[in-house]
């Protein structure tokens, strides 16, 4: 998008005023969706995002703007405008510029861009006929189908240069199910960093179709979920939620380095109980939080975040390890342009336990059968965590009982990986979008069936004994 | 810029009306952790998002890059896409309004204050929020202003436009227990003339979120009386009115569909939509080009108008209330500057009212624990209670547990302590009949 020269340029106008690293992020991307909404398509749509962000780093600080304008005299405003920030002189200097090996997987066998848009509507219309035709009180199906392909180019004042092409695709299906005065959802969201090869040979959307029908079937005849202390089995994949919300997010430098988090300072030391061991794994093979590079150039890495049960690593950016004397293991990532980068998760999940999910239920005299959950928040500074239960049942004397619905899990991420008592053999990911200061980017999340020993569980139906 | 480009090529490739919406953006932003500069960035970008109509079907396409070959890649996008759609909602490119309400919001003072001086000004609020109270630590003070200027010009020869800019402070701290118990708090103000700040007002309202959680466990599970801050109340406020959306109702999932002047809230609950109030919320016409207006929405209980725009409005054969907003893409249905008409009570009134119940100030996770449609939520709450007419012990790690319409109709008291929430409501606290609490 700009030449080496350029680059070198620019750069050594933001190291004019002695900050002692600078980069370029620049970014061309074009993302199309469609939604349709019970088999009509509702709009469809392409978007091109444009541009380029500038960072300077000096010590602890760091200085960050971005433009549209990615012609050398916008860049060289941007670049001079941030440098004013500093008052020094130049102390590093880039003269020369050399291209990084960043690696070629996840890249697509079938480019979305190639593949014709009229196919991929008549997949979508089979899978909402499906949808609706798994019973009448389904009232509502909609499905939305998005895909981009990212070119992205760093340079920095290291005289490195990336190039790396993201191409992502993700499917949404969304079943709404009612009966008189009430109303339920079921959904499920397929996706990976992979091309139309992803939804021809390994999802099928019509199984998903039925599936996200059959939770808002299932919800609609629930009972409201009973409220108390109880053990709680949450289920395999978007079940991980909880370890994403509760445990990665106060894993990231950005809160760990200036002590915001619960667990700063805290590795090497017990934080979850002994069968429990996490990783963040940005390079599994077209996952849809995967990549070749993060977004300083590092290469994604699978770090082992916790081993069974002491904190291993934590995920860091280069700027925030500057506090932490650590170096950026491949965790940095932003939505785009518009964000400075940060520490963030790719596909985290706890590994695989020896229990099968049947044990797990058979042991469990009474509590809450979490099978899948919504989304969540946590506050960073105490932990303390809140999960919608999106499909839920009760369990009775290790059977599974009646479904039950509108349940939320509160709790404390530390106390909660420590009660976690059993972890079963069934590990799966699942892809979900993750929110923070730099954007909201495509994560997976994962786990196999877990169970904590106690929770707190909020519900309309009345106390448990 | 030039536009015509766009409006030539779109007649070249015979699109028979076209629309381009255009956001230019500027941002100034920074950050203090502990008082010091920690971050800063500035940020220029613009947007056109372009619609348009070609056999009575709409497409849509933006781009950030403008270049010789934009406008025709973005015609062809839009043609493109037009030809998939198979939805009959009526593809409408408006004509104009006739009359418009456009005020000059666009601040001054904001503008011409200079970048130290706005730094100096968080720094002093950093420096005395830590006096305060010596158990705040770990100090994070955030200040982002935006400019931003709208113009919307389509092939009728529309052209509205309109500027504005404002700036929010965040701030925010840890205070620990005597357990060794962390809590957090923050506090945000937006603002359009940094003279109008409360400096004082603001550090003593921040620090008493950091302290008062100080000490909070789970209140004992039950049904309570309860009282709801304005932010709160906004957020409940929020997800109720999503169910006046005319395309919710169209769609068979708004459980206020047949409820057209009929009881939907308590008596008193009266809620409006102001977008014509001087603040820096302020819209004078939608992202349709329809000129906005104040309206009723609920009067004293009493569901008064569903809220469209220009598709959904023609379905239904009334007129458009002007509130078509932009989404990813498609025209939605949002609303800006909400009122829900305060009462005669101070909030201390209100408490006393309750005499003995539970005041809620945080609801957490509603994007996941709220279901708009069914209306039932339980969401992890915290707050205090109240005993004996006054506030005592705070609680957290509560899960509060109802239905969103049932509490609309149990709302017995609505106070007089009206605030403006940064999602644009201005709300006072509420006075809940009963409400499910599950702690210990």
């Amino acid at each position: 998008m700009i030449s080496k020269k350029i680059a070198i340029e620019v750069l050594n106008i933001a190291l004019k005023t002695g900050c002692d690293f600078a980069d370029i992020y620049l970014e061309d991307n074009v993302s199309s969706s469609i939604n349709m909404d019970n088999g009509k398509v509702e709009d469809a749509n392409d978007e091109i995002t444009y541009g380029a962000g500038i960072r300077l780093l000096k010590n602890l600080q760091s200085v960050y703007g971005y433009t549209n304008d990615i012609s050398k005299k916008g860049l060289l405003n941007l670049a001079s405008t941030l440098a004013k920030s500093f008052e020094g002189k130049q102390e590093v200097f880039v003269e020369t510029m050399t291209k990084q090996k960043v690696g070629t997987k996840h890249q697509p066998k079938i480019d979305y861009t190639t593949y014709p848009k009229k196919d991929i509507i008549s997949m979508l219309k089979e899978a909402s006929d499906v949808m609706m035709g798994v019973d009448p009180r389904i009232v509502r199906a909609r499905i939305s189908f998005s895909y981009n392909k990212k070119y992205v180019t760093i340079f920095n004042s290291e005289g490195k240069e990336y190039h790396d092409i993201r191409s992502r695709g993700r499917a949404y299906l969304l079943a709404v199910a009612a009966k008189e005065g009430s109303i339920e959802t079921g959904g499920s969201g397929p996706g990976a960093s992979k091309g139309m090869e992803f939804f021809l040979d390994e999802v099928n959307l019509n199984e998903k179709a039925k599936d996200a029908a059959r939770i808002a079937l299932t919800m609609l005849d629930a009972k409201e979920c009973p409220s108390g202390r109880m053990p709680v089995i949450i289920g395999n994949g978007f079940g991980g939620v909880i370890f994403h919300e509760a445990c990665g997010h106060s894993l990231e430098a950005s809160s760990v380095s200036k002590g915001l988090s619960v667990f700063s300072g805290k590795k090497g030391t017990k934080i979850a109980s002994d069968i429990v061991s996490a990783v963040d794994d940005g390079t599994i093979d077209g996952a849809w939080g995967s990549g070749n590079i993060d977004d300083e150039g590092n290469k994604t890495q699978r770090n082992l975040l916790i081993k069974n049960g002491i904190l291993n690593s934590y995920l860091v950016d280069n700027f925030n390890g500057r506090r932490m004397n650590e170096k950026g293991n491949g965790a940095t990532r932003r939505e785009s342009y518009k964000y400075e980068p940060t520490s963030r998760m790719s596909n985290t999940f706890i590994l695989p336990g020896k229990s099968t999910p049947e044990e797990i239920i058979a042991n469990t005299e009474f509590g809450l059968y979490a099978r899948s959950l919504g989304g969540g928040s946590v506050n960073p500074a105490t932990g303390e965590f809140n999960f919608a239960v999106n499909e839920g049942y009760i369990v009775e004397h290790g059977k599974i009982s009646y479904p039950v619905k509108g349940a939320t899990l509160i709790g404390s991420g530390k106390d909660t990986l420590l009660k976690i008592d059993m972890v079963g053999n069934d590990l799966k990911r699942e892809q979900g979008m993750c929110g923070a200061s730099s954007g909201s980017i495509p994560a997976d999340v994962g786990q196999p069936t877990i169970r904590v020993s106690e929770m707190i569980v909020g519900g309309r139906g009345g106390q448990v004994k | 810029m030039n536009y015509n480009n766009f409006f030539a090529e779109a007649k070249n490739q015979g699109v028979e009306a076209l629309e381009l919406y255009i956001v230019k953006n500027k941002k100034f932003s920074f950050s203090l952790f502990n008082h010091d500069l920690n971050s800063y960035s500035v940020a220029d970008s613009f947007v056109i998002t372009a619609r348009g109509v070609i056999n009575g079907k709409m497409g849509y396409a933006s781009t950030e890059k403008v270049d010789k070959d934009t406008p025709k890649f973005i015609i062809q996008k839009i043609k493109e896409n037009a030809e998939f759609i198979t939805s009959d909602d009526e593809s409408i490119i408006f004509k104009g309004s006739e009359k418009y309400f456009k005020k000059n919001l666009f601040s001054k003072s904001l503008a011409d204050t200079s970048e130290n001086d706005k730094i100096a000004l968080v720094k002093e609020l950093s420096n005395e929020l830590a006096l305060k109270d010596n158990r705040i630590y770990n100090i994070e003070a955030e200040y982002e202003e935006e400019t931003n200027e709208i113009l919307l010009i389509n092939s009728y020869g529309l052209k509205l436009s309109s500027k504005g800019n404002y700036c929010y402070i965040y701030l925010a701290g840890f205070a620990n227990d005597e357990k060794g118990e962390t809590k957090s708090g923050y506090d945000l103000k937006i603002l359009t003339d940094l003279t109008s700040l409360n400096k004082e007002e603001f550090i003593e309202k921040t620090a008493n979120k950091i302290i008062s959680q100080l000490g909070s466990e789970p209140c004992l599970t039950g049904v309570y009386k309860a009282v709801f801050n304005p932010s709160c109340t906004a957020n409940l406020l929020r997800f109720f009115l999503d169910n006046t959306y005319a395309q919710q109702v169209q769609k068979n999932t708004s459980l206020l569909k047949d409820k057209l002047n009929k009881q939907v809230a308590s008596s008193k609950v009266s809620i409006s939509e102001n977008p014509l109030t001087r603040n820096v919320f302020f819209r004078y016409f939608d992202d349709e080009g329809v000129a906005t207006k104040n309206k009723k929405i609920v009067d004293k209980g009493v569901l008064k108008t569903f809220i469209y725009n220009l598709s959904t409005a023609k379905k239904d054969n009334v007129e458009t209330t002007g509130n078509g907003y932009k989404g990813n893409g498609k025209i939605h249905t949002s609303l800006v500057n909400v009122v829900l008409k305060p009462g005669k009570k101070s909030e201390k009134e209100l408490f006393e009212k309750v005499g003995n119940g539970i005041y809620i100030t945080s609801l957490q996770g509603l994007h996941a624990g709220m279901n708009s449609q069914s209306g039932n939520f339980s969401l992890q709450s915290q707050g205090f209670m109240i005993r004996d007419g006054k506030l005592a012990e705070p609680v957290s790690l509560i899960t509060v547990a109802g239905n969103l319409f049932n509490l609309f109709m149990n709302i017995v008291e609505v106070g007089s302590n009206i605030e403006l929430q940064p999602s644009s409501y201005s709300v006072p606290s509420i006075i809940v009949k009963k409400i499910n609490v599950s702690g210990k």
